[in-house]
């Protein structure tokens, strides 16, 4: 084909005036002029905006920020005053990392795990070392259950993980934390990897987490089982555990996804609470003295965790069950549900919450010791290792504001639950009877967040 | 997904007045060719060009991330809120589709996930083809400017108009800056200012057989020439050629289409729309393009 | 009888992986439901934080979802 000459490529677009062409082209035509036209002045605004890009401006590239405040209170014990902030960044390569702060500060009254008696009862504070005299002691009426009301505490944790691709289809996770309180420091590091398979469909992941405690006591460290009015202490106490975590994740249709986890963890050291005591009553159940609890020094764990979630339109549910059992023969097992209903206009969701726990006592947890029988060597009367169980509701409202293509926009929420723990009563001795020896625990939370 | 070329500009003296400034855009070969000696300013010049064409690249690529449409993508089902580029090309797409009678559309992307043009005789069965065809149509979206809503299923795919508003774009904005005749070619899709006063710039249109022998040489001497074909993308089976124009209405090539079309116009969006739109008239292209009064050559 | 039930539920769940685990599935360009945010795995990872600090507090159990660890004093 003979090349045209220089002079037709030319003529060929000038002279074809607009009245000649036919509406196809002329409707082109108008609508390229309309693309190019408006398109210029804005695209060359986002091209400065970018080469300009300062410092700042690309260390806080990929960055998301998510923060909460949270208040605890429980129904005449403990109130908490509990702050969090996220960071988190995503590079370009593939990793991220994230960065995050917590900050407690607890105060109110906690039972210290002497029982309720029909007699007035005075305790030692912890940096106490006498029962008698006005300072550094409490005391619990007739009938009253017993709590220190001077409980406080402020604790400080920062945590950091490291998320990296290591293949296209595989990635390493590495995280340490840090925690801080006036009596207890913990140091935890852990490291997990995962791999996809079935075009993404599957993920397994395998975990591993190591964490060391160190305890000093207010007071010092009481000798456990020891008798409460000797007040024998001795130096700081150590704990360490090691946890693994094997899960798997599995795409089961467009709207589904299931989750299952097991876990196993091995504690060993110093697992005692060094504030909690158990009372010593006498056959008629007047209290006659208290011991300081005494733990196994090993613990192990299992468990098995559940958890589907499914999506259509604007509704979705999360629906996870957790069977745990240990060799201080506690069992447990926790069904929760979430439900989310996102709003017409999408951008905003309430998201209510039931979660139902029930757990069985340790082999050793005793509401009291006898005094005509030799102290155990392995008891505890901390209400946390007995059997009760819990039920939670829950309610949750979030709002998403100022989202656009090149700014995350942001999201404030807002959360309430109510926690109820309802104890198994223990059959109590006859002067015992009518009390309320274990009560129930109520707590309402209240949290606000904010992601940006 | 293809791996993202290094962005990095060469620049190559051809003959004592014309330097030439090479890069890999939109994976594609790419060129600015300016007449001058001033190899540093040449190279600035290069460097305007390349970052407007990755710039426009990055921020509609299907396989990246952080790109403008990928957003879009993961915000399925929400009114999101677009900038005035993408609402300017959104509307153009739409004026596109409506003056092609529906031939011409942005979202029969999906298609090629069960078409793979490779040269080979595999053609996808008739019922994975039906199933994409309720994702496609561009009256599907719901687009009133500057707000869309993307449904669930459907996806957006500027491959079709990007290339072609890169070159505009990057010759507004050398325009401004550059008086000297310089030719900006991104794969094949070019435009030109005005040609150098000893002759004009020749071009070379690829032969879809003989891939690196151009067949076709033509001498511009102002405005932009696209070029839509099949030369590496096409199956056959049984002797009959299946081009990679897909009609979106049916998902099924368009029969009797020429191998390539190139045309001229003033505007590169302009002249590749319309080598676009006589491809999607298959057999007719020819009868098409005579009918826009337009300079164009074909291939069959 | 409560056991027998979440085993029965565990099994049902152990059945669904293994008989499936390579039919079932999704194809990439189906993944759209499964990118919002209650579809993830820790989609609000603050309030499961703090809840979790507060069981941890209060109960025997901790984890499943993630590490157990407390790494506070707090129990």
């Amino acid at each position: 084909m003979a090349a045209p000459s220089p002079a037709a490529v030319a003529d060929a677009i000038e002279n074809s005036p607009m009245s000649k062409m036919l509406p196809l082209r002329r409707r082109l035509m108008a609508a390229s002029c309309a693309l190019l036209g408006t398109a210029v002045l804005h695209a060359e605004d986002s091209q400065d905006q970018k080469t300009n890009q300062s410092i700042l401006g690309q260390l806080l590239e990929g960055v998301s920020v998510d923060s909460a405040l949270a208040y605890y209170h429980e129904d005449g014990r403990v109130q908490a005053v509990e702050p969090v902030v996220d960071v988190n960044k995503e590079f370009s390569n593939g990793q991220s990392v994230n960065l995050n702060a917590t900050f407690d500060v607890l105060s109110g009254a906690s039972p210290n795990g002497a029982l309720t008696s029909r007699q007035p009862q005075t305790f030692a504070s912890p940096s106490g070392t006498s029962l008698t005299g006005a300072k550094h002691t409490y005391s619990v009426g007739a009938g009253e259950y017993p709590v220190d009301r001077n409980y406080s505490d402020v604790r400080g944790a920062v945590g950091a993980d490291w998320q990296v691709p290591l293949a296209r289809l595989t990635r390493m996770d590495l995280g340490a934390k840090i925690s801080g309180e006036d009596d207890f420091i913990s140091a935890t590091l852990n490291a997990s990897i995962a791999h996809d398979f079935n075009e993404k469909n599957t993920t397994l992941s395998f975990g591993v987490s190591n964490e060391f405690d160190r305890l000093s006591p207010v007071g010092g460290t009481p000798v456990a089982g020891s008798d409460y009015s000797l007040f024998e202490k001795t130096g700081n106490k150590t704990k360490d555990g090691v946890e693994a975590l094997l899960g798997v994740t599995q795409v089961m249709t467009r709207n589904w996804i299931a989750e299952l986890n097991f876990s196993a963890d091995r504690f060993k050291g110093y697992l005692n609470d060094p504030y909690k005591i158990a009372s010593v009553l006498d056959a008629a159940g007047n209290t006659t003295g208290y011991v300081y609890e005494s733990r196994p020094d090993q613990r192990s764990r299992k468990s098995i965790f559940l958890e589907n979630r499914a999506a259509w339109n604007q509704f979705s549910a999360a629906v996870s069950l957790r069977y745990m059992q240990d060799n201080w023969q506690i069992r447990s097992d926790t069904v929760e549900l979430r439900p989310r209903w996102t709003l017409s206009d999408r951008n905003q969701y309430i998201e209510p919450t039931v979660r139902w726990y029930k757990q069985t006592a340790a082999d050793f947890y005793t509401p009291w010791l006898s005094n005509s029988s030799q102290v155990p060597e392995i008891q505890s009367s901390d209400e946390r290792l007995g059997a009760f169980h819990a039920v939670t509701f829950g309610i949750k409202y979030a709002h998403k504001v100022g989202e656009q293509q090149d700014t995350r926009g942001s999201e404030l929420s807002v959360r309430v639950e109510y926690y109820q723990q309802t104890f198994r009563q223990p059959e109590a001795p006859a002067s015992l009877q009518g009390l309320d020896l274990l009560p129930p625990l109520k707590a309402i939370l209240v949290q606000v967040g904010w992601r940006f | 997904m293809s791996a993202t070329a290094p962005e990095k500009i060469v620049m190559e003296p051809r003959g004592v007045n014309l330097t030439a400034l090479r890069f890999i855009a939109m994976a594609s070969p790419c060129e600015l060719l300016v007449e001058t000696s001033d190899h540093g300013a040449a190279l600035a010049l290069g460097r305007l060009v390349a970052t407007e064409a990755w710039r426009i690249e990055h921020k509609y690529s299907r396989y990246r991330n952080d790109s403008l449409l990928s957003w879009i993508h993961h915000n399925r089902d929400r009114r999101l809120e677009l900038d005035q580029e993408t609402v300017s090309l959104l509307d153009f797409a739409k004026a596109c589709h409506e003056v092609s009678g529906g031939l011409f559309d942005i979202t029969s992307g999906i298609l090629r996930r069960v078409w793979t043009f490779d040269g080979s005789d595999r053609l996808p069965a008739a019922a994975a083809v039906k199933e994409l065809l309720p994702f496609i149509g561009f009256y599907k979206l719901k687009w009133k400017a500057p707000r869309l809503l993307l449904p669930f299923g459907m996806e957006l795919d500027f491959g079709g108009i990007g290339k072609e508003y890169a070159v505009d774009r990057a010759f507004d904005l050398l325009s401004a800056q550059c008086s000297k005749p310089f030719l900006i070619n991104l794969g094949g899709d070019l435009r030109t200012n005005r040609a150098p006063p000893q002759a004009p710039w020749r071009v070379g249109i690829e032969r879809p057989d003989n891939v690196g022998e151009a067949s076709l040489i033509l001498d511009l001497e102002r405005g932009a020439l696209a070029t839509s074909g099949d030369s590496r993308r096409y199956l056959i089976k049984d002797g009959v050629r299946y081009g990679h124009i897909l009609n979106p209405k049916t998902g099924w090539p368009v029969p009797g289409a020429p191998r390539s079309v190139t045309v001229a116009a003033s505007s590169c969006t302009e002249a590749g729309q319309l080598a676009t739109l006589a491809l999607l008239h298959g057999a007719g292209a020819r009868q098409f393009l005579e009918a826009q009064q337009v300079r164009y050559w074909l291939l069959e | 009888m409560r056991h027998l039930f979440l085993k029965f539920a565990f099994l049902l769940g152990l059945g669904a992986f293994a008989a499936g685990c390579s039919s079932l599935g999704v194809k990439p360009w189906q993944r759209d439901v499964l990118a919002q945010e209650a579809m993830q795995p820790n989609g609000n990872p603050l309030d499961r934080a703090i809840d979790d600090h507060l069981y941890f507090s209060k109960e025997a159990s901790s984890g499943g979802r993630s590490f157990a660890g407390g790494g506070c004093g707090c129990n």
